[in-house]
């Protein structure tokens, strides 16, 4: 029997990370009795190592609860728990796709930030309502009629009635239900039309394979339909449908307004994409549902087992996560300095060191990763084109006509006292300036225009660290421009090794050549012989560093009682040469290879 | 070839380099006698017979103990060890502690070889690195020895001390050459973290000398040992012909050793297997297991596996310039060298590190300057 549709609230959390999304959820299943208190434990639907340790959300979820509200009806609540990083914004656009509403989290004492704002635009631009609310005001530096300004001037919502609640306390959480049934509106869609529901994310799961999470827009779904991919064409036997409860319970059928779980013995969620539409195969809808677009990576890196004999390990771990990720790519990929590895791609930077920590913690490799590359579009004198991820691609620049990098558009939120020190630090990385708006007296939002290449190295740490971590930044991809780019390479003895070079633009060749080479004099150990460290632009050598030869290495003593204690020396010695990388004659750490990264 | 080591874990003062156990705190002194006598008879009860060829009273300091002491434990040695008539017999001193009383009860105990803990003979040196005794302090304990009979000397040397030149290293050298010293042990200073030094240096209070003239001291002192007929015969160690220390050659051809005392080590074949134990560490845990009649191990006497007893002979052996034998080699292991190790030894040799000549195995200068890297070819990988 279908839950009636007027009384269905489908909504999503919006707030900058620790303004408290996750503490105000786990409150709302505890008011609406939907985990037994005895069973809450903290950010309940971050289920992941990771997000529970940086407080962040990389996965969707959701969770069903019923509340009753003061007009003594039961109304059936959907929350879904997007990520809220850059990195994830198609995801989130698709998760807010799938609500009708937004609840604003803003703190009381920060306001709001870049990533929120983006996010709020999203969730307008998808025609949600938008509740806003301010939390934290137990601090005593709160100041909520502040907060509540901010959004009307910034945002331009009313925000006069937004209830002030403490999420940590429960204080006031009840307004914010009962906001959510008073302002944002029921699903609306047909239910006696051909099913058309919205695929907002994917899991995989061992017992029942591929689970596609949806929001039914239109029609019903149940268990035994055949349903058809509107992106793909393919077409799968419904096995189960569920709902969250937040742990997955089988259900008869999910209909209009409802959001759920399908399960259709699916092999690998790149099957079952996010932003696609399912509808019934034997009764198809005629259009999908608009938004649909593949996910496209745009950092890539070379990833390598520490230990070589460790390939099929890093093979099989990737082929793991990729089940439940499918805008992670990788293919292999080999090195002369790191031998058998994979190029992979990523959504951007902190999906790249989020897959690289699953992949040290969850699969327990030792991993050396290579610098960062974004694609360039490289066209060459004889008028062919082609892209390139890894500079060791890049063609002879004799070759080279011209190339082009990627730009974005960034936005940056920061109290004004920071305004010089981040416009210094985006001129910095060849940023033009475009805009800045003074969103209140002391709050700036700045407008550049920046080269991805140059904000995947250090740019968010160096933000955070010139305005002492108050300012915030959102980027979104925007076109490619052409640009004088080189390649820099790195000799150690005069052998090049390719796992250290980049592209980089020429104006900061020298000097990152320079800040590399030094890097590399300090971390390379000294061998028995002088190893000459050179930077180079095609022959061309820009700077030179040496690392000293060692000249002895030997134990003064060695008698009856330090036998044992030399044999185990030894062992570990040779354990750390194993873990070394020859490049020619001279053995590398894998610090050296994360070098070229931590250079400002 | 076997030997027997005892230690007497006790010092005047600690020098500010060192940072092995010690006590300056000479209290328990009498009661860590009374120890080692008892767990003599229990080491000898418990392990298979043998004749020793050597002794050798290490340290800690053996000459710190009161007069008739290490008579009376060598008196207690011989009654629970077969010792050879002709063992050489070796104790540790240092010149500060020792007198002519001293050096007399030594030779009539049958001790013949004396190990002196010189250092320096620099006074401003021996003082940076807190040395009780003065190079006058060494000379005149040397000619009471001479005089009492010791025809076997030797002295330790250290380079590369903080304010040191590779004038002074080789001065040192020269000033116990023309004194006659018959073996001279050469330790490069390694700078510990923890010790008094180790603050000194990182606290900018000493500082030591470039990297470039240590080595000059090594290379330089080494050749002018040479010349005066000092023959290096193990990475730190030169003696005049057939002085060379039997003791510690035994070390180095991976032979059979029982220690004695706290925190001492051992190596032996029990039932066929190459096994390795050592002492407790805590001196009143091995006091207390001493008097209550149980071997004062620090764990249980660990088998070493066949391919690591082989690493070990090669390990120790090409610490010595005439490296290992391969006929040694081959009646230890029923194996030749070259079928276990046949990737190492090419490499070396490639590398001009290792030559086999005389039917052994042996690094040169080079391969024995870099000895620890030398010695990686033969793990496995």
């Amino acid at each position: 029997m279908a839950y009636s549709q007027d009384l269905i609230r489908n909504f999503c959390i919006i707030a900058h990370i620790d303004h408290g999304k996750s503490t105000l959820a786990d409150r709302m299943m505890e008011l609406t009795d939907t985990v037994a208190l005895r069973d809450m434990e903290a950010q309940m639907l971050d289920t992941m190592d990771i997000e529970r340790e940086r407080g962040i959300t990389i996965k969707a979820t959701a969770v069903r609860m019923f509340y009753t509200h003061t007009d003594g009806k039961q109304y059936m609540f959907n929350l879904i728990d997007t990520p809220g990083h850059v990195d994830f914004t198609y995801e989130v656009s698709r998760a807010l796709a799938a609500c009708e509403g937004a609840v604003l989290v803003v703190d009381a004492t920060q306001g709001i930030e870049a990533q929120t704002l983006a996010n709020v635009y999203l969730a307008l631009d998808n025609g949600l309502e938008i509740v806003p609310v301010i939390n934290k005001i137990d601090l005593p530096s709160a100041d909520a009629e502040h907060a509540i300004r901010e959004i009307e001037d910034v945002i331009g919502l009313p925000a006069a009635d937004a209830p002030r609640i403490s999420a940590k306390l429960g204080t006031n959480v009840n307004e914010v239900l009962a906001q959510i049934v008073e302002l944002v509106p029921p699903p609306a869609g047909r239910a006696d039309v051909p099913l058309r529901a919205l695929i907002f994310d994917s899991i995989y799961d061992n017992y029942k394979g591929a689970l596609s999470y949806v929001r039914v827009k239109e029609g019903t779904v149940r268990a035994g339909m055949r349903i058809r991919s509107m992106a793909t064409g393919r077409e799968f036997e419904v096995t189960e449908v569920g709902v969250f409860t937040p742990a997955l319970k089988p259900t008869d059928e999910l209909s209009t307004g409802e959001v759920g779980y399908v399960s259709a013995s699916i092999k690998s969620v790149s099957e079952t994409k996010v932003g696609d539409t399912i509808t019934d195969a034997d009764n198809p809808a005629a259009e999908p549902l608009p938004g649909y677009k593949q996910a496209n990576p745009m950092v890539f890196c070379g990833i390598y087992p520490a230990d070589g004999a460790d390939y099929e390990s890093l093979r099989d771990a990737l082929d793991k996560l990729v089940l439940n990720d499918a805008s992670l790519s990788y293919e292999p990929e080999t090195s002369m300095a790191l031998g058998f590895g994979f190029r992979c791609g990523f959504l951007g930077l902190l999906h790249m060191e989020i897959i690289q920590e699953r992949l040290e913690r969850e699969f327990d490799l030792d991993l050396v990763t290579t610098a960062p590359s974004v694609i360039y579009k490289v066209r060459k004198n004889d008028g062919t084109e082609l892209t390139v991820d890894n500079p060791s691609n890049l063609p002879d620049p004799s070759e080279i006509q011209s190339m082009e990098e990627p730009m974005v558009e960034a936005h940056i939120m920061t109290p004004s006292d920071y305004v010089g020190a981040i416009m210094e630090l985006c001129q910095e990385k060849r940023g033009v300036f475009r805009d800045m708006k003074y969103i209140e007296e002391n709050r700036v939002n700045i407008l550049y225009e920046l080269p991805l290449n140059e904000i995947i190295y250090d740019f968010f740490d160096q933000l955070k660290s010139r305005s002492r971590g108050y300012a915030s930044f959102d980027y979104e991809l925007k076109e490619y421009v052409q640009s004088d780019l080189v390649k820099l390479d790195f000799l150690l003895n005069g052998d090049m090794c390719d796992a250290l070079s980049t592209i980089v633009h020429r104006d900061k060749a020298y000097a990152k050549g320079r800040a590399v080479a030094e890097k590399l004099q300090e971390v390379i150990p000294r061998q028995q012989f002088e190893i000459p460290i050179q930077a180079a632009i095609g022959g061309k050598i820009i700077a030179r560093e040496t690392v000293r030869a060692v000249r002895k290495d030997v134990l003064a003593k060695c008698y009856g009682g330090d036998i044992t204690r030399k044999k185990k020396l030894l062992e570990k010695q040779k354990e750390g040469k194993k873990r070394m990388r020859q490049i020619g004659t001279v053995s590398l750490p894998s610090e050296a290879f994360m070098s070229v990264l931590r250079i400002n | 070839m076997a030997g027997l080591y005892l230690h007497i874990p006790y010092c005047k003062s600690k020098c500010r380099y060192c940072d092995f156990v010690s006590f300056a705190d000479c209290e328990s002194m009498g009661e860590y006698c009374a120890a080692l006598l008892k767990e003599m008879r229990l080491d000898a009860a418990a392990l298979p017979k043998q004749a020793y060829d050597t002794v050798f009273f290490g340290g800690g300091t053996p000459s710190i103990l009161p007069v008739g002491a290490v008579a009376m434990l060598t008196d207690a040695l011989r009654a629970s060890f077969e010792i050879m008539p002709d063992a050489e017999i070796t104790i540790e001193a240092n010149p500060g502690t020792l007198n002519e009383t001293k050096l007399r009860e030594y030779r009539a105990a049958g001790i013949n070889r004396l190990s002196m803990g010189l250092q320096s003979t620099n006074d401003a040196l021996l003082e940076t690195i807190g040395r009780i005794h003065r190079y006058a302090d060494f000379v005149q304990n040397y000619e009471c020895a001479r005089a009492a009979g010791f025809t076997n000397i030797s002295a330790d040397l250290m380079y590369g001390l903080p304010g040191q030149t590779v004038k002074d290293h080789l001065d040192a050298i020269e000033t116990l050459y023309r004194l006659g010293l018959n073996h001279i042990s050469a330790y490069s200073l390694i700078v510990e973290e923890g010790t008094p030094l180790y603050t000194d240096v990182t606290g900018g209070a000493e500082s030591l000398p470039a990297e470039d003239d240590v080595y000059l001291m090594h290379r330089r002192g080494m050749e002018f040992l040479e010349t005066l007929g000092y023959a290096r015969y193990e990475i730190s160690n030169y003696a005049k012909p057939g002085f060379a220390s039997r003791h510690n050659l035994n070390y180095w051809e991976n032979g059979m050793y029982l220690g004695l005392g706290l925190n001492s080590h051992s190596a032996m074949r029990i039932n066929g297997s190459w096994m390795r134990f050592a002492n407790t560490e805590r001196l009143s845990d091995y006091i207390m297991s001493c008097n209550q009649g149980i071997r004062p191990l620090a764990s249980e006497p660990e088998a070493i596996p066949r391919a690591e007893e082989m690493f070990e002979t090669v390990m120790l052996g090409l610490r010595k310039t005439e490296g290992i034998s391969e006929a040694a080699f081959r009646l230890r292991f029923g194996e030749e060298i070259e079928d276990v190790y046949p990737e190492a030894l090419k490499s070396l040799a490639t590398h001009g590190w290792l030559v086999r000549d005389n039917g052994a195995c042996r690094l040169t200068d080079e391969g024995l300057d870099f000895q620890n890297e030398a010695l990686l070819a033969f793990l496995p990988d």
